[in-house]
C-alpha cells in the first residue's frame, strides 16, 4: 500500500531527509499556500455587534499592534502547516506539528479579552500534553525501526509498532483542538478573519496528513 | 471591480481555458497541466462573468443584522 | 474535460432542485420547479454585488474561488481514478470553506454558523472509517483500483455494507434541509452564506452544484463500481430522491443533538473498522 495519496511525483532530498510530492500532499500544501497568502494580503475584519439595550450597533477594530502579532503568528503557522504537509520524515512532522501548536496558541492569545485569554490557556494546556505523545510516537518509531524516513517505513519489511500509530494520532488531536477553542474564543468575542481561518486550516491539515502517515506507517 | 476588468478577466480565463483544451487534444499539454488550468481557470470565469453580468455595485453596507 | 466541468455543475444543480421538489411534494406543497437551483444560480449572477464595509475583502472574495476550486479538482480527481484520500480531503477543507465564508463578512449570523460548521467537525469521521474499511478489502485507495476490484469481486455495498451506511450519513449531513444541516438553519438568517449574496451566491450555488455530483458520483464509484454512464445518472437521482425523503421527515437537530448524534455515528463506525480490521 505504498500509493495512499497517489504516486510521488517528486523527491526533494537534504541528505536522509526527503521531501516528497504526491497528488494528496500537493493538494494540502497548495491548499495551506493559498490561505497562507490570504492572511499576509488581506485586512482583517470588524466585526458587527449589537449594543444591549436599545437599536444601537457598534464595529469592534483590531489595533495595529495586535494585528502584526496575529498575522505574524498566522503566517508562521501557515510555513510550519506547509512543512508538515511535505516533509517525508517523522520527527521532522511531529516537529512541525507542535510549531502549529504553538502558533495556534499565539493566534488566539494575542486578543486581549478574559475570555479569549481563557480558552488560549485551556488550549495551551492541550498543546503542551499533546507534545508529549507526539514525541514520544517519533521515538519509538525511531527505537523499534532505526529509521524516521517515511519512505523507507512504508516498506513490507519494517513494521512500526501499533502503540507509536496510537500515540502519533493522539498527539496530533492534541494539537489538532484548536478550532473548537478559537471557535469558543471568536463567537462573539473577538474579530478572528482571516487569522483564526489559519487555526481551522492548520489544524485540518495536520489530520489529514496523520491520516496518510499512518496508512502508509 | 470595473465591468471592464471583469470581461477582461472572464475572457482571460475562457481563453486559457479553451487553448489548454485545444493544446490537449493535440498531445501538446499533459493532462494534470490541463486539469490545473481549468481549476484556477473555472473560479476565475464564473466570478469574472458575473461580475460582468451584474446590476449594478452598490455602496458597501454593513452586514444585516436582524429583521 | 470543459464539456464534463459544466455537465457536473448544471446536473448537480438540477439535483439539487429535485431535491427541494421532492420535499415539498412530501410536505404536501407544490414546491419550485426542479430546475429552480439553475435559475437560482443565473439570478444571482445578475444583482447587484458588494463588498460588506465591514469584511476582511481578500478573504471574502477569495473563499469563493477556492469553494469553487477545489470542487472542480475534486471532480477531476474523480474522473481520472485519482487516490479516495483526495477526495476525503477535499471533502474535510470544505469545512474550512464554509468557516471562511462565515468568518470574513464581520456578520454576527455568517460567524455563527462558521462556528457551527467547525463545531460539528465530528461529521467527517464516518467518511474516514468507509475510507479505512475499503482499504483493508482493496488493499489501495486509487479510485481505478476499487472500481478494478468491484469488477472481478463484485460491489463494496455487499462486501462492507455499514461502510456504504457510513458514507451514506456524510451525504446526508452535506445535504440542504437534512436533520444535521444546522450551518445554514433558519435562526442564524441563512448561516455562513448569510453575507455572501449577489454574484458571490452564485459562486456558491456552483460549487453546492459540483459538490453533490461529486459526492453522489464518488460514492457510486466507490460503492457499486464502474457503470455505464446513464446508470450512474440513474442511480444519483435515485441517492438523490432517498436522501430527500430523510430531510422531509426529519426536524433538524439542534446543534447539540446533531453534534452529539454524529459523534455517536463516529464511535460506532470506528468500533466496526476495529472488528472488520481484527476479523480480516
Amino acid at each position: 500500500m505504498n500509493e495512499i495519496g497517489g504516486a510521488p511525483l517528486f523527491f526533494l532530498e537534504f541528505g536522509d531527509i526527503v521531501i516528497y510530492f504526491t497528488p494528496f500532499t500537493i493538494t494540502l500544501f497548495l491548499l495551506a499556500l493559498v490561505f497562507t497568502v490570504f492572511v499576509l494580503v488581506s485586512r482583517p475584519e470588524r466585526q458587527i455587534d449589537i449594543a444591549f439595550g436599545g437599536d444601537a450597533y457598534y464595529a469592534k477594530e483590531i489595533s495595529l499592534s495586535e494585528l502584526r502579532f496575529r498575522r505574524f503568528m498566522s503566517i508562521a503557522c501557515g510555513l510550519a502547516c506547509m512543512g508538515a504537509m511535505v516533509t517525508g520524515d517523522v520527527f521532522d512532522f511531529t516537529l512541525f506539528v507542535s510549531l502549529v501548536g504553538i502558533c495556534n496558541v499565539g493566534i488566539v492569545a494575542a486578543v486581549k479579552s478574559r475570555h479569549v485569554q481563557n480558552a488560549a490557556y485551556q488550549y495551551g494546556l492541550v498543546a503542551l500534553a499533546g507534545t508529549v505523545p507526539l514525541f514520544a510516537a517519533a521515538a519509538m518509531v525511531a527505537a523499534t525501526t532505526g529509521t524516521l524516513s517515511m519512505l523507507e517505513l512504508a516498506k513490507d519489511t519494517i513494521q512500526v509498532p501499533l502503540a507509536a500509530r496510537a500515540l502519533l494520532v493522539l498527539g496530533v488531536m492534541g494539537e489538532g483542538m484548536a478550532p473548537f477553542y478559537a471557535a469558543k474564543a471568536e463567537m462573539f468575542r473577538a474579530p478572528g478573519a482571516p487569522y483564526v481561518i489559519m487555526c481551522s486550516l492548520s489544524s485540518l491539515l495536520i489530520f489529514l496528513r496523520v491520516a496518510e502517515v499512518i496508512l502508509l506507517l | 471591480m470595473k465591468k471592464q476588468y471583469a470581461l477582461a478577466l472572464t475572457l482571460i480565463a475562457a481563453v486559457s481555458g479553451i487553448g489548454a483544451m485545444a493544446l490537449s487534444l493535440w498531445n501538446l499539454l499533459p493532462s494534470w497541466a490541463y486539469a490545473g488550468v481549468l481549476v484556477i481557470g473555472f473560479p476565475l470565469f464564473v466570478l469574472g462573468l458575473g461580475l460582468y453580468w451584474m446590476a449594478r455595485e452598490g455602496e458597501a453596507d454593513i452586514p444585516f443584522l436582524g429583521y | 474535460m470543459i464539456a464534463e466541468l459544466l455537465f457536473a455543475t448544471f446536473f448537480g444543480l438540477l439535483l439539487l432542485g429535485i431535491h427541494r421538489k421532492v420535499i415539498a411534494r412530501i410536505q404536501r406543497r407544490p414546491g419550485p420547479p426542479v430546475w429552480q437551483e439553475i435559475l437560482h444560480m443565473l439570478k444571482f449572477s445578475f444583482k447587484t454585488t458588494w463588498v460588506p464595509a465591514t469584511a476582511s475583502t481578500t478573504l471574502f472574495v477569495g473563499v469563493v474561488l477556492v469553494a469553487i476550486g477545489i470542487w472542480t479538482a475534486a471532480l477531476f480527481v474523480v474522473l481520472s481514478g485519482g487516490s479516495l484520500l483526495v477526495i476525503f480531503a477535499i471533502y474535510m477543507l470544505h469545512k474550512i470553506v464554509e468557516h471562511g465564508f462565515g468568518l470574513s463578512s464581520g456578520s454576527p449570523y455568517g460567524k455563527f454558523g462558521g462556528v457551527r460548521s467547525v463545531i460539528s467537525a465530528a461529521s467527517e469521521i464516518p467518511l474516514m472509517v468507509s475510507v479505512a474499511a475499503i482499504a483493508i478489502f482493496t488493499k489501495s485507495l486509487m479510485i481505478s483500483d476499487i472500481v478494478a476490484y468491484q469488477q472481478s469481486y463484485g460491489p463494496l455495498l455487499f462486501t462492507v455494507p455499514l461502510a456504504a451506511v457510513a458514507m451514506y450519513v456524510v451525504l446526508l449531513s452535506k445535504m440542504p434541509f437534512g436533520p444535521f444541516s444546522i450551518v445554514e438553519s433558519k435562526e442564524l438568517v441563512s448561516g455562513y452564506k448569510t453575507e455572501h449574496f449577489g454574484v458571490w451566491r452564485a459562486g456558491l450555488e456552483i460549487c453546492n452544484g459540483l459538490k453533490t455530483y461529486v459526492l453522489l458520483l464518488t460514492f457510486i464509484l466507490v460503492f457499486a463500481g464502474g457503470l455505464p454512464l446513464w446508470t450512474i445518472l440513474l442511480l444519483m437521482l435515485l441517492i438523490t430522491m432517498s436522501l430527500s425523503f430523510v430531510c422531509a421527515l426529519s426536524p433538524m437537530l439542534s446543534p447539540y443533538d446533531s453534534v452529539t448524534i454524529q459523534t455517536l455515528i463516529a464511535g460506532l463506525m470506528v468500533l466496526y473498522v476495529a472488528i472488520l480490521g481484527v476479523v480480516s
